[in-house]
């Protein structure tokens, strides 16, 4: 019957629990679809990352991390672990690759890059490069031409070059001496990265390895991409148990700054909604203040009549509940249906394009928050009724009754 | 048979550095099934003793028993309890809750104490019958008149089977064919049932009715019969 009255009570004035219910809806809906954006634009950069940089796992001689040196090859166990590989459920594709940095030279320009030398068909199972390149840019190796190589988009544009144009690679093979060759640009790729994308360019291993003069089977890496994402912390402790003399990475230690974001994002997300249910506490404190100061009367006969303290705060605490929660519920509900809505359309950021290209973001903005996300987000709500309540109820047991139903 | 015993109840309240003493010695004994009313002027100690009966106030010195429970010396929370079960409220200005019906309110006292929702039910049905509102169980107190509101109050304070009602200037805020609808159920319900009232009043309808009338003036009882 507590729940009953509490419920009626919170609309005695209508007006006012409109108001407030609003602020709290509208407060709520602030905050999520601001964390949705935030959440999405993380999440984005994770997955993007992951599918086209770091892939879930890396495999690497421990030295070779050091100091990126082409002699450091994984020479240990090489053929063992690709075995195991091919074996293993959870793996769900992997791509051997040679490493090194290069001079890259056009007639024009030199930058420095990161020849990745890769078997193109198994590297389009692992990452999504292949899949990047725009239909005028280009192919995945797929040209007639020798000696092929597939380019950022923002190397080409540094080097004043185009599809098809000659590229000149200078690097030290195995044995420290300086080498190089001539490559033409078969495909132009275009990440969301421009960092990336000016940095890694990608030739066929069957090409580069006779130019390192190394053995056929040289591999600087290996690149694992997982069926079941979240499993991979079990894989990486798998394979450290088979594989001890090797160095077995995840995304989240080959690439710690988005490791770190990502982490770094939830407890920013629930900071800022903290601050934002902070705020609504505050209005939500006033307004059962003011209610208990029109009420004083009726509490006052509720303590005379036999109703103990436990029962009166109880009744103050679900009506601040209630009004938090009704306030909540229709934030989250308005909030899924716009965050639903702008996820399938995407938020473009037009102009602002460039700059977030830079710091390895997509200009398009896909908002996503997850279902624990909004329990979470429902038990504040609920923890901020019950705290808001708190000083209004004391407030309200330190009538006294004789006093209290007197009070006009 | 006793029901309140009150023994040297003194009661003073300070204020701007003068002592008010609201209740000066007072000693009483109210018995089963009596209709006693509390009369004498504004300020003679009425209220004051009747906050002191119903245990909404607590005494400078002095003792009241009801039945053998000293109620003087009992803590706050017990003090709660002991109202829920054993003394009826009926106030001045009705006091019900405003957002549940008639039958609502005669039946929350009961929820308070923890009665099962079908003895609830009935006794609540059978309350509003005897008070003349078995039509209106689900009207809310907005939608019932000042007599009406104040019957429900008579009904909700029934309904916890108390060992007597306090009624504080109950008619004050009636017309007079209300006060005097009000008075012959309480009546009624006091010949029938030996329901014991206690009304503090300046009403001399009141007055008429009942048994027992006290006079207090400055805080002592000058006239009792």
């Amino acid at each position: 019957m507590i729940w009953n009255i509490a419920w009626k009570n919170i609309w005695r004035n209508k007006m006012r629990s409109f108001l407030v219910v609003m602020a709290i809806a509208f407060g709520l809906l602030g905050g999520i679809f601001s964390s949705a954006v935030l959440k999405g634009s993380s999440d984005q950069r994770v997955r993007e990352a992951v599918s086209r940089e770091t892939s879930h796992i890396q495999i690497h001689n421990p030295e070779f991390i050091e100091d990126n040196d082409v002699r450091y090859y994984i020479d240990d166990n090489l053929s063992k672990l690709e075995s195991v590989l091919d074996t293993m459920k959870s793996v769900a594709a992997w791509s051997p690759r040679v490493k090194f940095m290069a001079m890259a030279g056009s007639a024009n320009a030199g930058t420095g890059v990161v020849v990745i030398g890769i078997n193109p068909e198994m590297e389009r199972h692992v990452t999504e490069i292949h899949s990047l390149i725009c239909d005028s840019c280009g192919s995945w190796f797929m040209s007639s031409k020798s000696v092929p190589v597939v380019a950022g988009s923002a190397l080409v544009k540094k080097l004043g070059l185009h599809l098809h144009s000659k590229i000149v690679l200078t690097f030290q093979d195995v044995q420290g001496n300086l080498t190089g060759g001539a490559f033409r640009i078969c495909g132009i790729y275009q990440t969301s990265n421009s960092v990336f994308d000016e940095m890694n360019i990608f030739v066929d291993r069957k090409d580069i390895i006779p130019l390192l003069n190394a053995d056929t089977g040289i591999c600087h890496e290996i690149a694992i991409r997982l069926e079941y994402p979240d499993k991979v912390k079990n894989v990486q402790h798998l394979l450290k148990g088979l594989f001890p003399s090797v160095l077995i990475q995840n995304w989240k230690e080959i690439d710690p700054l988005i490791g770190m974001m990502n982490d770094l994002m939830d407890l920013w997300l629930y900071l800022f909604m903290g601050i934002i249910m902070l705020a609504l506490g505050f209005v939500i404190v006033n307004t059962m203040l003011m209610a208990i100061m029109e009420r004083t009367k009726e509490i006052g006969m509720l303590a005379a009549i036999g109703m103990n303290k436990q029962r009166i705060f109880f009744l103050i605490m679900l009506e601040s509940v209630f009004m938090s929660l009704t306030g909540g519920i229709i934030g989250i509900i308005i909030g899924v249906v716009v965050i639903w809505y702008m996820n399938r359309t995407g938020i473009n950021l037009g102009s602002l394009s460039e700059g977030f290209e830079k710091l390895g973001y997509s200009p398009m903005l896909y908002p996503s928050l997850d279902l624990v996300f909004f329990i979470n987000l429902t038990l504040m709500v609920i923890v901020t009724g019950i705290l808001a309540s708190i000083y209004p109820a004391k407030r309200a047991l330190k009538l006294r009754p004789a006093e209290a139903i007197r009070n006009d | 048979m006793n029901i309140i015993s009150i023994e040297e109840l003194r009661k003073s309240y300070h204020d701007s550095e003068v002592a008010v003493h609201a209740l000066n010695g007072i000693n009483l004994i109210i018995e089963k099934g009596e209709f006693t009313a509390i009369v004498g002027s504004s300020g003679s100690g009425k209220t004051t003793l009747l906050n002191m009966i119903g245990g909404l106030d607590s005494p400078d010195s002095g003792c009241i028993r009801i039945g053998d429970v000293d109620i003087t010396s009992m803590k706050s929370h017990k003090l709660i309890d002991f109202r829920l079960r054993n003394i009826g409220f009926v106030f001045q200005s009705f006091n019900l809750i405003p957002v549940l019906t008639a039958f609502e309110n005669v039946e929350f006292i009961m929820n308070l104490q923890g009665v099962k929702k079908e003895e609830r039910r009935k006794r609540s049905t059978e309350l509003l019958d005897a008070v003349g509102l078995g039509k209106r169980l689900h009207s809310r107190p907005s939608k019932l008149s000042g007599g009406q509101q104040q019957r429900v109050a008579v009904a909700r304070a029934l309904a916890s089977h108390p060992r007597f009602i306090l009624a504080d200037e109950p008619t004050a805020n009636l017309d007079s064919v209300s006060a005097r609808n009000l008075l012959e159920i309480m009546d009624k319900l006091n010949q029938d049932e030996q329901i014991t009232y206690i009304f503090s009043t300046h009403d001399q309808r009141v007055v008429n009715k009942a048994h027992r009338v006290i006079v207090l003036e400055d805080g002592m009882v000058v006239r009792d019969e």
